[in-house]
């Protein structure tokens, strides 16, 4: 009997449980609880965006604003997210944060996005630097992103790898070695191979970052400017795969697995010796050399020069979708989560370079030093290799050419598997069959 | 497929006097297994155990503990990095909610499921076979891309954000009604129904009284792996209502940046497994072999 | 009543069973017997017509459009999307690792699994322990899981490559090469899964009555005999149902690929696929290639292969369950006319 009644417990439970959520979902608050000016606003980011006090801090200023936030982990589930939405035909949050690397897909359906011009950000359009308010501008002019943060390139290197190979370990002295204003992807390799002859280990970690620098910086990567597909007979993006592969061929690579790197372990046993670095991989990197059991001691540091000139790579900007029903709000809380001021403050929660031209001269006053990274002023190297990057155009298909069309082909020449021609026409069967 | 018949005694027991015959059920045949059992079982729960040992311990560490080969022994740093872990989530927000989610959708599949698999195993209807097969083909189509019209449909009905969104979908698993079916159709003899009947118990108290009991062991392994199944769900909580996140989704924040303390990370994962080991005690009691009560005495 | 003296009246209509009206007692418990099956499968088709019907429908309406994932609905192509995963190489890759690792997964497994519950069913100590114990691997999180294994197959210093070091073995390439890849990824599944199969069969072990075991030791079975011919034939429903459900989660495995290879952020499984499921591919077409007309192809031609697949395990596993039951009743028949050896 005692069973009987615990199995009828139990299913009155479970239908009480039901009841209550039923209920509980019937009563719910919806998108925002509207009384007056009482408003929630949601929130979607991803990775470590440091919003978390500046929330708290627009609460307090703005009464009867109530900030809904939700912290995606990876960009990569944040994109599973914010597609689903959009393929849902809704359900986004206020405020989205969007990656510079979704940005091609992400403008097609610009539409779906609010176009800021009508909140006045044409008014702050001089605060970012010019190419990331361009990046963040559609086809039809319409504007429809804040910048959030920006990742210009800057070359990492290991002294005590430097210095076994003879070369110079002084930050200063290093950018004067690979050309400094005038550094090219030409002096780059020269001096990979003397270090390669001389120590016997890679250069580089694998040829696929070096990759994406390298188109990342020109005029037109995969894409024209009007939109257009423009890999096959691109000369100059071939000239650059050919270098890339003439000195990935000469051994210039340690043909790791990117972001593994063996566990963090070969950051720190000399397997490369320098390392493509933009603002945000400062962090990766830091917490890769901890798990592979490196530290300080181990002697990377931050020099003031790339290879190529200017590059930029990732950075992400918040938008409003035009599902949001309180867009004007939306858009003013973007906006000042964007501000310069604000910029700084999650610069130093999080980490990230900002975008704004006065935050990054706030950060180069600062010059703090990067203890991980001998000290190098890192906030101060950045701004300056913010200088002059030029926006590309990324068509909706860029990051999957980046990864799935020139990944493998980037991998067979590391591992020596083939040669430039070939993995270049492997490259465009691949083209082919992914992109159509 | 055929009940089981108790089968007619062997004529060596009818001949020769035997020990009292106890109905009990299972555990082999009594002998006590060798030191050889025990090894190889041993073997088999280190290898089952030792990554969450392992999480344990690098949760205790720092992100160094992490470039050990064969890390064995905890750090001191495991409450510092739980307090971390706490202040960065919502924990008691998100272990809320995971709770209520977990134990509505366990009680759910538990009892629909019994229900139906019941049904299935032992009554007779027009298209019981053919809706068997049904319900086991549903099982065989990738609900990956189901995330969008699910998203759809919550949408509709104006459900997104709410725990119900999450738990509506779960309510009942085509797993729990197979299941229940394929362990009744055997546990419960025809006859013991047809006795119930002839009693003049109606459908439900035949259920209540004869099925439920015979199916106390499998209700129990169904609710554990049910629960288990709905606290470790990740993606679609993400989705749906991240704003009422539940464990899984809470900690995940811990993983966010560009750099990621994994001892704290894996602190997290280990403070929300806990209550499952609570549950696998509880549960692990149903599954003992006992002696059967009610029906069978009948 | 009449007394028995005077014959009943002689019968003038035909004799028919007089229908009587059904007491109010006697309905209600013909409605119960004949609505209640029904009654009680509801609940399941009820919330599958609510959460399970429209995404099924859905997806195929997907499939016969040309659908890219964020612009939407596009020109009806009726099954040119099918046709065209029919005819694309990666669709057959996916199958082919598909299908390698799920015979590498699951044949092991269910193995593991059958012996792991005979030896659980038995009377050891500290039962509740062990048995629970097995299940810790179901418990552990994705990330520690990703870690592990990872470092554990990691091509340069990993546990394995190690140990085979000390044995004189060349490092295998658990990432690079195809097979291995498989083999590293069937681990993880099979680590993860062969408790929860084991307790699984466990529980129909314990339900088969001891008396059937007694009676087979007595006429001198030993322990693996008995397994054969008295524990699987007894457990076969059960049996049936971990084949089944292993088939279907096997052909699907998507978490572990996806885990296993954290450099190919595109999602497709190893530089040039050599792991990537046919679930990982529908993946990679929806979510990376946002064609989402073809996914939903991809999606609906993996569910025919399940359920091919599932129906020739299906009756695999019933003749695997009740092959010796034919010896068992041929030798209780023996028994019962009294022939004893």
């Amino acid at each position: 009997m005692s069973l009987h009644r615990a199995i009828r417990g139990g299913v009155a439970a479970g239908a009480a449980g039901l009841a209550l959520t039923l209920v509980a979902t019937g009563c719910s608050s919806g998108g925002a609880a509207q009384d007056g000016d009482e408003l929630t606003l949601s929130v979607t980011t991803f990775g470590t965006f440091g919003y978390e006090e500046l929330y708290e801090e627009y609460e307090a200023a703005n009464p009867g604003i109530t900030i809904s936030a939700t912290n995606i982990d990876t960009g990569g589930n944040a994109r599973t997210d914010t597609f689903t939405k959009l393929a849902a035909g809704g359900g986004l949050a206020d405020v989205v944060a969007i990656e510079e690397g979704w940005l091609g897909s992400i403008m097609e359906v610009s539409d779906q996005f609010v176009d800021l011009r009508d909140h006045g950000i044409e008014e702050r359009a001089a605060d970012w630097v010019d190419w990331k308010y361009e990046q963040a501008t559609d086809p039809d002019g319409r504007v429809i992103g804040y910048g959030t943060d920006i990742g210009p390139e800057g070359l990492c290197y290991n002294g005590p790898l430097f210095e076994a190979a003879g070369l110079p370990t002084d930050r200063e002295a290093v950018a004067e070695l690979f050309g400094g204003e005038d550094a090219s992807w030409e002096r780059y390799f020269e001096l990979g191979r003397q270090y390669q002859e001389t120590t016997g280990e890679a250069w580089y970690d694998h040829s696929g970052f070096v990759w994406n620098a390298m188109v990342n910086q020109l005029p037109e990567g995969y894409y024209s400017a009007d939109g257009e597909l423009i890999v096959e007979d691109n000369t100059e993006l071939r000239e650059r795969f050919d270098q890339l592969a003439a000195g990935t061929l000469d051994g210039l690579s340690a043909a790791e697995a990117a972001w593994d790197w063996n566990g963090g372990q070969s950051f720190v046993d000399g397997s490369f010796a320098t390392f493509v670095c933009p603002g945000w991989m400062l962090g990766t990197i830091t917490g890769k050399l901890e798990a592979g059991g490196g530290d300080a001691t181990t002697g990377w540091d931050f020099a003031n020069v790339f290879p190529g000139g200017a590059a930029n790579w990732g950075g992400a900007f918040l938008s409003v979708p035009v599902t949001s029903e309180h867009q004007e709000e939306a858009a003013k809380l973007a906006s000042w989560l964007t501000e310069p001021e604000q910029q700084v403050k999650q610069s130093a929660a999080a980490g990230n370079f900002p975008s704004t031209l006065d935050a990054q001269e706030q950060l180069a006053a600062d010059a703090t030093p990067n203890p991980v990274f001998n000290d190098a002023p890192t906030g101060a190297i950045l701004a300056e290799r913010a200088e002059g990057v030029q926006a590309q155009f990324k068509g909706p298909k860029d990051s999957l050419i980046q990864e799935n069309v020139f990944g493998p082909p980037l991998k067979a020449l590391d591992r020596g598997e083939t040669d430039a021609d070939a993995a270049w026409s492997q490259a465009v069967q691949l083209l082919g069959e992914l992109v159509d | 497929m055929s009940a089981s018949t108790i089968p007619a005694p062997p004529i060596s027991e009818t001949l020769a006097p035997s020990p009292p015959k106890r109905r009990r059920r299972g555990g082999g045949l009594g002998n006590r297994p060798g030191f050889l059992t025990y090894g190889l079982l041993g073997a088999f729960v280190l290898g089952s155990a030792y990554p969450l040992w392992w999480s344990f311990v690098v949760g205790s560490g720092t992100n160094r503990t992490r470039a050990e080969t064969l890390p064995l022994i905890p750090g001191e740093n495991f409450i510092r990095n739980a307090i971390t872990v706490l202040d960065a989530v919502p924990f008691w927000l998100a272990l809320g909610n995971s709770l209520i989610v977990a134990s509505v959708i366990t009680v759910s599949v538990v009892t629909f499921g019994t229900l139906a698999g019941y049904a299935f195993a032992k009554l007779k209807f027009r298209g019981r076979d053919g809706l068997m097969i049904f319900v086991i083909a549903t099982m065989a189509i990738p609900t990956q891309l189901g995330i969008i019209p699910l998203f759809i449909v919550m949408r509709q009905l104006g459900w997104t954000g709410e725990l119900g969104a999450i738990i509506v979908p779960m309510l009942v698993t085509a797993f729990g009604v197979f299941f229940m079916r394929q362990y009744l159709v055997d546990v419960i003899p025809d006859e013991l129904i047809e006795a119930a009947r002839v009693d003049g118990a109606n459908q439900i108290r035949t259920f209540l009284h004869v099925a439920v009991p015979a199916a106390r062991p499998a209700m129990a392994i169904l609710g554990l792996f049910t629960f288990m199944l709905a606290w470790t769900d990740y993606l679609w909580p993400l989705v749906v209502a991240p704003q009422n996140p539940t464990l899984q989704v809470a900690l995940s924040q811990l993983q966010s940046g560009y750099y990621v303390d994994y001892s704290i990370v894996l602190a997290g994962t280990v403070l929300a497994s806990l209550p499952l080991l609570v549950l696998f005690v509880v549960a692990g009691r149903q599954l003992i072999a006992g002696i059967m009560q009610g029906a069978v005495k009948g | 009543m009449t007394s028995t003296l005077i014959p009943p009246p002689a019968r003038t209509t035909p004799r028919r069973v007089v229908k009587e009206p059904l007491t109010r007692r006697q309905r209600l418990s013909r409605f119960d017997l004949k609505a209640s099956p029904y009654l009680y499968i509801a609940p399941f088709f009820v919330l599958f017509a609510l959460t399970g019907l429209f995404p099924l429908v859905y997806t195929l309406v997907v499939s016969l459009h040309d659908w890219q994932l964020l612009q939407g609905q596009g020109d009806f192509v009726g099954l040119a999307n099918f046709t065209e995963v029919l005819q694309d190489r990666y669709f057959w890759n996916s199958i082919g690792n598909t299908l390698s690792i799920f015979v590498l997964s699951s044949v092991p497994q269910l193995i593991v699994a059958l012996v792991l519950a005979a030896v659980l069913d038995q009377n050891l100590r500290a039962k509740s322990f062990w048995r629970m114990s097995v299940l810790l691997p179901y418990v552990v999180s994705p990330v520690a899981v990703a870690l592990i294994f990872s470092s554990v197959f990691g091509e340069q210093s990993g546990l394995v490559n190690n140990l085979l070091g000390v044995v004189g073995i060349e490092p295998i390439e658990w990432k690079n090469d195809t097979l291995a890849s498989h083999v590293a990824i069937a681990t993880m599944v099979n680590w993860r899964w062969t408790g929860y199969n084991a307790l699984i069969l466990l529980a129909a072990m314990q339900a088969v009555p001891r008396d059937l075991h007694e009676a087979a030791a007595i006429d001198g079975a030993g322990a693996v005999r008995r397994f054969f011919s008295v524990t699987l034939p007894g457990i076969r429903p059960t049996f049936v149902f971990v084949m089944i459900t292993a088939t279907i989660g096997g052909l699907q495995i998507f978490a572990e690929p996806r885990l296993f290879d954290v450099s190919t952020a595109g999602g497709i499984g190893g530089s040039e696929r050599q792991f990537q499921t046919s679930v990982l591919y529908l993946w990679e077409m929806a979510f990376f290639r946002q064609d989402f007309g073809k996914a939903a192809a991809i999606a609906w031609l993996l569910f025919l292969l399940i359920v091919g697949i599932g129906l020739i395990n299906f009756l695999l596993s019933q003749r695997i369950a009740s092959a010796e039951k034919a010896v068992g009743s041929r030798r209780e028949r023996r028994r019962s006319k009294g022939a004893r050896r």
